[in-house]
C-alpha cells in the first residue's frame, strides 16, 4: 500500500492522546489501604474484568478511529491490484515448457507435456493462459492470454529443438506478459529438467510483483548418457594429397561402463568403425584412420550407438579443402630492389591460413586480378583509378581488403573518390634519422592485428626502428591502430562496407624502416593479411542457436562470388535440414541468421542444384549434454529475490498514483469505517457511564 | 450536650480519664432522674441456713428471736465483673484522618473501651480489659482497681496503621476468644469492640466461646463510614490492611454490591447475636459515644432484671 500524502500519517500522532489519558488514569490509580477486602472479593471478579475490558475497548476504538482518519487523510491506495486482489480472483498463467535438446532425454518431453496439460485443464472459467516454449530463446506458442483448448493444442504441436537451455530469457518474456495482463492473479508455472548449465546465478529476471513461481521438475531419476562430444580433425599432407585425420571424444555420465560402436561416416557413408568401450563417468578418445580429403566441402559424422538421449549420440561436422587467402601485391613499375621481398616471403611462410601472393606492377593490373582476391597490398603505388579503381572498390565494400602503403607517392594526385575513403589524409613524410629514429610506441592490443600480441613475450615492437614516414591524419572514421613514439598515426584502418582499408605510414621493406628484420614481422604481417583480408578459421560445426553471419564467413560463400558476381542481386538459399528454406545474401542487410536445428544445412548459390550446395553442420551446444541438475528452488528464490528488488510502478502499473488513488478510492471507506468507529464509541462510553452513574 | 460527646471533639482530649470522665459525667447529668441507679449493697430477704454456707453471715440477731439459723441475703451481688475486649488488629486502624480530624476505628474502640471502664467503674463493678488480633495481645484482669491501669493500656495502644507488607495476616476472633474464655472464669459482662472482619459463621463461633461459659455480651460493631457506604470516587488499588493483598477497584462499579454486601453482613449479625441474647449495635465512628453507653446501661439493665 502507498500513500498519495503520506505526510498527514503524522496524524498518528493524535493516538498518543487518548493513550496518554487512558495511562494518566492509570496514574491515578492511587493505592488505598482498606481494612479489609473480604467483601471486595465476594463481587465477582468477572464484572470488574469486563469493566475493565470496556475502557479498553473504548480506548482501541478511540485510536482506531485516529487511525482510521489518519490514514484516510493520507490518501492511502494499493500500488497492483495483484496485491490488493489477494489470494481471489482470476490468473493468468504463464507455463513456460522447455524444450531444449536434454529434454529429449528418457520420458521427460513426454512428462513434461503432461505436466503442461495438467496446468491447463486446472485453469478455471475466467483464468487465461499462455504458453511458452523456450530453449535459448523464448517464444509464444500460443495465442496470448488463450483458454485451455487452444493452449491444449498448442501443447500438442510442441516438439523438442536442439538448442540449448537457458531460463532468463523465458521469465523474461512471461515477465512482459504477466505485466501486461489484467487479471488480479499471475502465476508462472516453470516446466523443465533444469539444466544448470541454463541458469546463471547472474541473470537478474523480475516479475511483476505478486507473481508466483512454480517449477515442475521433470529431470526425474538420472540415467547413463553417452554422447559424442567433439570432434577434432588434424590435417597432413602425405605427397600431393591431404590427408585429414579425425578424432572423436566421448563422453560417459553413466554410473557404469557403456560399450559403443563409433562409426565415422563421409560425403554420407560409412567409412570406418571402432568398438570402444567408455569407462564410468570419463571420457575417451577415438582417433580414426587417416582419409584423404575430399575435393569440395564434404558432410562428416561420428556416430555412436544411440541411447537415451539420440540428439547427442550424432556429431556433424563440415571437411572443406583448406582455402588459400589470395593476396594481390600492387608494384610500382619501377620497384626499389626487394620493395615486395620481405612481406610476400612473410606471406608465404605458414598453412593457416596460406596465403597465395601474386605480384604484380600497378600498370599491368587489370579489374579481373582484382577479381577472387581477398586482399591487396598497394606497395607505394598511386591509388588506381579507372575500372581498376573501382573494382577495387567494390572489393572492399564486398568484404575484400585493402592495404595502402604511401611511401614517397604525392598524395594529392590520388583520385578524388579514393580520398573521400581514406581512413586518413597522407601528409608529408617525417624524417627521424635525426634523432633517435621513431619507435612503435602505442598499439591498440583490442585491435586483431595485434591482439596476439597482447600476451607476455607475444613479440617485441619497440626493437624496430623507423627513418621516415608519413604524416596521417586520420578521418572521423579512421581508427588509429598504432602510433610512433612522437604521437604520430603509424596504422589507421577503417571500415568500408564489409571490407576493410587500412594504411600503413612506414614502407614495408627496409628502405624506410627494419621492421621487415625484426622476429615480430612475420606474425604482424600474417595478423595484418587475416584481419584485413577478412580471414575466417574455417568451421567444422557451428552449434545450434548461433548466428550465422555469412560476411564473417568468407569460406562458406566463396565459391558462389563468380556466380554473385553473373547477377550480383541474386541472393544465396540456406537450406535446413528440416527443408525450410530462407534466402540470404552475403553483403546485403539479410546476411545474417540463426542456425536452430540439428543436421546439415545447405547454403546454395542462385544456379546451385539442391544437394550440391555447401553444406553447415550443425549441432547441439555441448553445454545442453550436461546434465547436471540445479535446484529449482534456487531460481524460484532468485527470481523472487530479484522481483523484490524492483522498484514498483513500472510496466503495467505505469498509470500515476494519482490515477490509482482516485480510482481506488480507499480514503472514503477508511473515513466511513472511522465515523461508524465513533458512532459506536460513543455508544458504549454513554452506557457505560449510565452503568457507572 | 452532645457535642461534647462527639467523638471528633473528644479527640482533642488526650486523657483518656478526662475523656472518659466527661463522656461519663455528661451522661450521668442528661439521665439524672434516671430511676436505674440503685445501691447495689440492700438487704434482700433471710434464707435458712444450709450447711457450707459462711458462719459469719449467720443473723444472730435473728437466731436469738427465733432459735433458727438464717442467713442474711442482699441485693446481690451487683458489683459484676465488666471486661472490655478491644480488637487491635490492623484493619481497626482504619479510618484516621489528619485533615478532617476523623477518628481510626482504634481510637474510637479505645474512647469507648475508657468510657465503658469509667462508667463501670463508677458503679462499683469490677472493670478489667483484653485487646485482641490474632491472639490475646494485652489482658487487664477485672478489678475495681483496675480502671488506671485499664486507661494506661489504651493508652499504650499503638494508633498509627502498619505497614501493609508487615500485615500480620487476617485476625480471626476464635483463637483469642478462646484463650478469653478460660481466664474469664468468673461470670462477666463483656464487651466485644471490633469490626468483624469474618465470617458471620466464625464470629458467632468465637462469641459461643464466651457465651457458653454463662458470660453477658454487649457487642459494638465499629465500622468507618466509608466501611459502609463506600464512599471511594477513583479507581484504585485496594490493599487489605490485615493481609496486604491487593486488588484493582473501581469503587463506581462495586460501590452497590459492596453496600448490599455490608448490609447483609451487619443484619446477620444483629440477627444472629440477637438470637443468643445478646446485644448486637453498630457504631460508624461518627456516632456520638454516649448511645454508646446507652447500650451499655440497657444491657446492664437487663441482667438485672434476668436474675
Amino acid at each position: 500500500m502507498s500513500f498519495l500524502a503520506p505526510a498527514f500519517l503524522a496524524g498518528l500522532a493524535a493516538i498518543a492522546v487518548p493513550v496518554l489519558i487512558h495511562l494518566i488514569n492509570r496514574e491515578r490509580k492511587v493505592v488505598v489501604q482498606f481494612p479489609s477486602l473480604m467483601f471486595l472479593q465476594r463481587i465477582p471478579y468477572r464484572s470488574v474484568r469486563r469493566q475493565k475490558l470496556r475502557h479498553l475497548l473504548l480506548l482501541a476504538l478511540r485510536c482506531l478511529a485516529i487511525l482510521l482518519f489518519a490514514a484516510a487523510f493520507a490518501r492511502p491506495f494499493f500500488a497492483h491490484r495483484a496485491a490488493a486482489a489477494g489470494s481471489s480472483g482470476a490468473r493468468s498463467v504463464v507455463i513456460l515448457l522447455d524444450r531444449s535438446a536434454s529434454m529429449e532425454f528418457g520420458d521427460r518431453w513426454t512428462t513434461a507435456r503432461a505436466a503442461a496439460k495438467k496446468i491447463v485443464a486446472g485453469l478455471g472459467p475466467g483464468d487465461r493462459g499462455t504458453l511458452v516454449l523456450f530453449a535459448g530463446d523464448a517464444s509464444v506458442a500460443s495465442p496470448p492470454m488463450a483458454a485451455a483448448p487452444q493452449l491444449d493444442a498448442s501443447i500438442d504441436a510442441a516438439h523438442v529443438s536442439s538448442e540449448r537451455t537457458s531460463f532468463a530469457p523465458a521469465l523474461k518474456l512471461a515477465s512482459q506478459i504477466l505485466s501486461a495482463s489484467t487479471l488480479p492473479r499471475r502465476e508462472v508455472v516453470l516446466i523443465s529438467d533444469f539444466q544448470k548449465t541454463g541458469w546463471a546465478s547472474h541473470n537478474e529476471v523480475t516479475l511483476p510483483p505478486g507473481t508466483t513461481i512454480t517449477p515442475v521438475d521433470v529431470s526425474g531419476a538420472a540415467s547413463p548418457d553417452v554422447a559424442v562430444a567433439l570432434v577434432t580433425t588434424d590435417r597432413d599432407s602425405a605427397g600431393d594429397r591431404d590427408r585429414i585425420t579425425v578424432a572423436a571424444r566421448l563422453v560417459n555420465t553413466g554410473a557404469s561402463a557403456a560399450p559403443r560402436r563409433a562409426t565415422l561416416a563421409i560425403g554420407g557413408r560409412d567409412v570406418q568403425t571402432r568398438q570402444i568401450t567408455v569407462p564410468a563417468r570419463a571420457a575417451v578418445q577415438v582417433a580414426f584412420a587417416p582419409i584423404v580429403v575430399p575435393s569440395g566441402a564434404t558432410k562428416g559424422a561420428v556416430r555412436i550407438t544411440p541411447d537415451s538421449l539420440v540428439s547427442d549420440d550424432v556429431l556433424d561436422f563440415t571437411i572443406a579443402p583448406d582455402a588459400a587467402v589470395p593476396v594481390l601485391i600492387v608494384d610500382p613499375a619501377s620497384p626499389r630492389p626487394n620493395q615486395s621481398l620481405y612481406i610476400s616471403r612473410a606471406l608465404a611462410i605458414g598453412d593457416r591460413p596460406a596465403f597465395r601472393v601474386t605480384e604484380k606492377p600497378a600498370s599491368a593490373v587489370t579489374p579481373r586480378d582484382i577479381d577472387a582476391q581477398a586482399l591487396v597490398i598497394l606497395n607505394e603505388v598511386a591509388l588506381p583509378g579507372g575500372a581498376v579503381g573501382v573494382r577495387l572498390r567494390e572489393l572492399i565494400a564486398a568484404g575484400g581488403g585493402v592495404v595502402i602503403v604511401p611511401g614517397g607517392q604525392n598524395a594529392d594526385a590520388w583520385p578524388a573518390e579514393w580520398r573521400a575513403l581514406l581512413p586518413a589524409s597522407v601528409g608529408p613524410v617525417i624524417d627521424r634519422t635525426a634523432d633517435a629514429r621513431g619507435t612503435l610506441s602505442s598499439v591498440d592490443y583490442a585491435n586483431p592485428i595485434f591482439e596476439i600480441f597482447n600476451v607476455p613475450h607475444g613479440g617485441d615492437f619497440s626493437t624496430a626502428r623507423f627513418d621516415r614516414y608519413r604524416t596521417l591524419k586520420p578521418v572521423a572514421a579512421g581508427r588509429v591502430v598504432a602510433r610512433f613514439d612522437d604521437g604520430a598515426p603509424a596504422l589507421v584502418e577503417r571500415d568500408i562496407g564489409s571490407g576493410k582499408l587500412v594504411v600503413w605510414a612506414s614502407s614495408i621493406d627496409t628502405y624506410w624502416s627494419n621492421l621487415p628484420l625484426q622476429p615480430v614481422f612475420l606474425p604482424f604481417v600474417h595478423q595484418l593479411g587475416k584481419s584485413v583480408g577478412r580471414y575466417a578459421d574455417p568451421r567444422l560445426w557451428f552449434t545450434a542457436g548461433d548466428v550465422l553471419d555469412l560476411s564473417r564467413h568468407g569460406e562458406l560463400t566463396a565459391e558462389f562470388a563468380s556466380a554473385r558476381n553473373a547477377d550480383s542481386t541474386s541472393a544465396l538459399v540456406l537450406e535446413s535440414p528440416s527443408g525450410q528454406r530462407e534466402r540470404l545474401s552475403a553483403d546485403g542487410a539479410d546476411h545474417i541468421t540463426t542456425l536452430r536445428e540439428q543436421g546439415f544445412y545447405e547454403l546454395r548459390g542462385p544456379n546451385t542444384p539442391v544437394g550440391s550446395g555447401r553444406p553447415i553442420a550443425v549441432n547441439v551446444d555441448p553445454a545442453e549434454l550436461d546434465l547436471a541438475h540445479v535446484d529449482p528452488r534456487d531460481i524460484v528464490t532468485a527470481v523472487e529475490a530479484a522481483s523484490a528488488r524492483m522498484p514498483a510502478g513500472d510496466g503495467a502499473n505505469a498509470a500515476t498514483p494519482e490515477d490509482r488513488e482516485r480510482r481506488q478510492s480507499v480514503w472514503w471507506y477508511l473515513l466511513l469505517a472511522a465515523l461508524l468507529l465513533l458512532a459506536t464509541e460513543t455508544m458504549l462510553s454513554n452506557r457505560l457511564s449510565r452503568a457507572t452513574s | 450536650m452532645s457535642t461534647f460527646l462527639d467523638p471528633t471533639v473528644l479527640s482533642r482530649i488526650s486523657n483518656l480519664e478526662l475523656l472518659a470522665r466527661t463522656v461519663v459525667e455528661g451522661f450521668i447529668n442528661g439521665l439524672h432522674r434516671a430511676p436505674h441507679l440503685g445501691s447495689s449493697t440492700d438487704f434482700a430477704e433471710h434464707r435458712a441456713y444450709m450447711p457450707g454456707d459462711d458462719t459469719r453471715r449467720i443473723d444472730w440477731r435473728l437466731y436469738a428471736r427465733s432459735d433458727r439459723h438464717f442467713v442474711k441475703e442482699y441485693e446481690a451481688d451487683t458489683n459484676m465483673n465488666f471486661t472490655v475486649i478491644l480488637d487491635v488488629s490492623p484493619s481497626m486502624r482504619y479510618g484516621a484522618s489528619e485533615e478532617d480530624g476523623r477518628l481510626s476505628k482504634l481510637q474510637y474502640g479505645c474512647y469507648l473501651a475508657a468510657c465503658l471502664a469509667y462508667f463501670s467503674n463508677l458503679q462499683r463493678d469490677r472493670v478489667g480489659l483484653a485487646t485482641i488480633d490474632t491472639g490475646v495481645v494485652d489482658y487487664v484482669p477485672p478489678s475495681a482497681r483496675h480502671l488506671q491501669h485499664i486507661l494506661h493500656a489504651l493508652d499504650r495502644i499503638e494508633m498509627s496503621a502498619r505497614d501493609a507488607a508487615a500485615a500480620p495476616g487476617r485476625a480471626a476472633l476464635l483463637q483469642p476468644m478462646h484463650k478469653l474464655a478460660d481466664v474469664l472464669r468468673r461470670r462477666s459482662l463483656i464487651a466485644v469492640i471490633s469490626d468483624f472482619y469474618e465470617d458471620a459463621d466464625a464470629i458467632m463461633a468465637a462469641l459461643s466461646q464466651l457465651r457458653g461459659r454463662g458470660n453477658d455480651l454487649i457487642v459494638f460493631h465499629v465500622l468507618d463510614p466509608r466501611e459502609i457506604d463506600f464512599s471511594f470516587s477513583d479507581a484504585s488499588n485496594f490493599i487489605d490492611m490485615e493481609t496486604g493483598e491487593k486488588m484493582p477497584v473501581i469503587p463506581d462499579y462495586l460501590r452497590k454490591q459492596y453496600r448490599e454486601l455490608v448490609r447483609e453482613h451487619t443484619t446477620t449479625l444483629a440477627r444472629r447475636i440477637g438470637g443468643t441474647r445478646a446485644d448486637y449495635s453498630l457504631f460508624d465512628t461518627s456516632k456520638p459515644l454516649d448511645q454508646a453507653l446507652f447500650a451499655y446501661l440497657a444491657a446492664r439493665q437487663r441482667i438485672k432484671r434476668v436474675r
